[in-house]
């Protein structure tokens, strides 16, 4: 990892000011009125854990197939940038992105939730893991998508699907086969840590988010060769099987 | 260095594609592609350059990358993307780092050619605010900073103004006698002319013979252009040919080549005149790699329709 595609889209995103600004305050247009109103802690969470990982997958997505149809993907790995560096790169910087721009939102939701300072240092870390993990997940989505409106209809689906996985609109009973699987799922511990802030639920285990956070990007790296050039269009520089 | 033997792609039912290409590029050679829109000259380097691969035929390229991991081709498109939001420099160093070049070389070369190519002053800007001359120059630089051994370039001297394309053609000239293999595309018949050491005609998707420009031009045995400016319009449309003479531009100038030189004066001037032309003054071109060209056109395709160059 060179650092190169890392580079590139936080200089791109400081350039854009109008779009960082609207980044920030969009989700905490949502954040806010649920904050100050009384909706129940288990509604009020779940809707934050949406409006995070919806945010991150979305912006992951989007970017990635605009840029795929520009060509600029396409020129980027015939100039040299290796398929899986420049996606995994993408997803840290698009992480971290989100990270600054979710954090107003976030210090609102544990605020109205009435979290503490250590509750909300676990929202923090569970809340990088989701971006992660979403950012992931939006790459793949981009990788099957042939439009914006398939990514966005994709990402839409496969992140509210993940959502529901992990329990966030309805938890498992105790034991069961649902309540197992949401235990593994890679966004029950923002919804977990969400719950916490608001004085419910145990304090959330992180080890499940953080073998995600490993997980999602040796899968990435695996699949690199195949979606790069997917994503491009055409083979980049050193693709296997070019006739030399 | 680079070679395509029978080359071909054909997109689905249309006629544009390559057919049985073969070309060959030697290292410190430059090679011009000279071919009419849609001949496949585009397709042709996009297989040259491994984009896309030869439905039959073979490219026999270069390794991709140096010793070092250096990438060791450079490609410019007729369109070329960029981050719109970065500035020019940003743009280059970008693809010249992804190229393997580290932060400081590759801010020295980028520099050297923003300079060479009259670009330094848009340097800062956003390529979003670049003219489209100014776009095609950013596509040269970022094709050549990382000093590849190849280069394949569609269309160079688009958007280029004259001083531009001139500095480009004493580049090219560099980096050829600095041993960089060179392909490429042009309709821009008078730069293939300077730069290129052997030309390849490409018409309907396949080469056609070519050879060094200066014996292209020769073959054209003395046949020089007749160029008439007129003072008016003329009462009706001139005789598209004679027995050694064609009109290739029917305008206001009058252009006709003549195959035996100035003899067929006297003889185009008279059907001019019937014309309705009244002639203000008449200047003899000696041919170029243009005519060449035409002449392999027509031998190709029939004599143009009447009105058409």
């Amino acid at each position: 990892m060179s650092g190169l595609v890392w580079e590139t889209e936080w200089r791109i995103a400081l350039r854009r000011p109008r779009l960082f600004a609207l980044n920030v305050l969009v989700p905490l247009l949502l954040a806010v009125p649920i904050a100050v109103s009384e909706a129940p802690a288990g509604h009020a969470a779940a809707v934050y854990a949406v409006l995070f990982v919806i945010h991150a997958t979305f912006g992951s997505a989007i970017p990635l197939v605009r840029d795929a149809e520009t060509g600029l993907v396409g020129r980027a790995l015939r100039a040299g940038v290796r398929p899986g560096e420049y996606l995994l790169e993408r997803c840290a910087s698009g992480a971290l992105l989100d990270g600054v721009q979710l954090l107003p939102s976030l210090l609102v939701a544990c605020w109205g939730l009435g979290s503490d300072a250590a509750a909300f240092a676990v929202a923090l870390a569970s809340l990088v893991l989701a971006l992660w993990a979403a950012n992931l997940l939006g790459v793949l989505v981009a990788a099957a998508a042939r439009t914006i409106a398939e990514a966005a209809l994709f990402a839409a689906v496969s992140a509210l699907l993940l959502l529901h996985v992990s329990g966030v609109f309805r938890a498992g009973a105790p034991g069961s086969l649902s309540a197992r699987i949401e235990a593994a799922a890679p966004f029950r511990a923002i919804h977990e840590a969400l719950l916490h802030s608001a004085g419910g639920g145990a304090r959330p285990d992180l080890t499940i988010a953080l073998a995600w956070a490993v997980v999602l990007p040796a899968i990435l790296l695996l699949l690199a060769t195949r979606l790069g050039p997917r994503l491009a269009g055409t083979p980049p520089r050193d693709a296997p099987g070019r006739v030399m | 260095m680079l070679r395509a033997i029978g080359v071909s792609y054909s997109y689905g039912s249309s006629p544009n594609g390559v057919h049985d290409a073969d070309l060959a590029v030697a290292k410190g050679e430059v090679i011009g592609l000279v071919g009419p829109n849609g001949a496949g000259k585009s397709t042709l380097l996009r297989l040259l350059d491994g984009q896309m691969e030869p439905q039959t035929g073979r490219v026999e390229r270069p390794p991709p990358r140096t010793a070092e991991g250096r990438v060791d081709y450079g490609f410019t498109a007729e369109e070329t993307p960029h981050f719109e939001s970065l500035s020019g420099l940003h743009n280059a160093l970008f693809f010249a780092r992804a190229a393997g070049l580290d932060r400081t070389a590759a801010t020295e070369a980028v520099e050297r050619l923003f300079e060479r190519l009259a670009l330094s002053e848009h340097a800062a800007l956003p390529v979003a605010e670049y003219s489209f001359g100014a776009r095609r120059k950013l596509a040269l630089v970022e094709a050549m900073a990382h000093d590849p051994s190849l280069l394949l370039l569609d269309e160079p001297t688009l958007g280029l103004d004259a001083e531009s394309r001139t500095r480009l053609a004493a580049l090219l000239a560099e980096r050829a006698h600095a041993g960089t293999g060179i392909v490429l595309s042009s309709h821009d018949a008078a730069f293939v002319e300077e730069v290129a050491h052997h030309v390849v005609f490409i018409v309907r998707g396949r080469t056609r013979r070519g050879g060094r420009p200066d014996e292209l031009i020769e073959a054209l045995d003395g046949a020089v252009n007749l160029i008439f400016n007129l003072s008016g319009p003329l009462r009706s449309p001139p005789e598209p040919r004679g027995p050694d003479w064609t009109v290739i531009d029917d305008g206001n100038p009058i252009v006709v080549r003549a195959e035996r030189g100035q003899a067929a004066l006297p003889e185009v001037s008279r059907a001019l005149l019937s014309a309705g032309a009244d002639i203000r003054e008449v200047h003899v071109r000696e041919p170029g790699l243009g005519d060449a060209f035409r002449r392999i056109m027509g031998e190709e395709l029939g004599p143009p329709p009447r009105g058409e160059s």
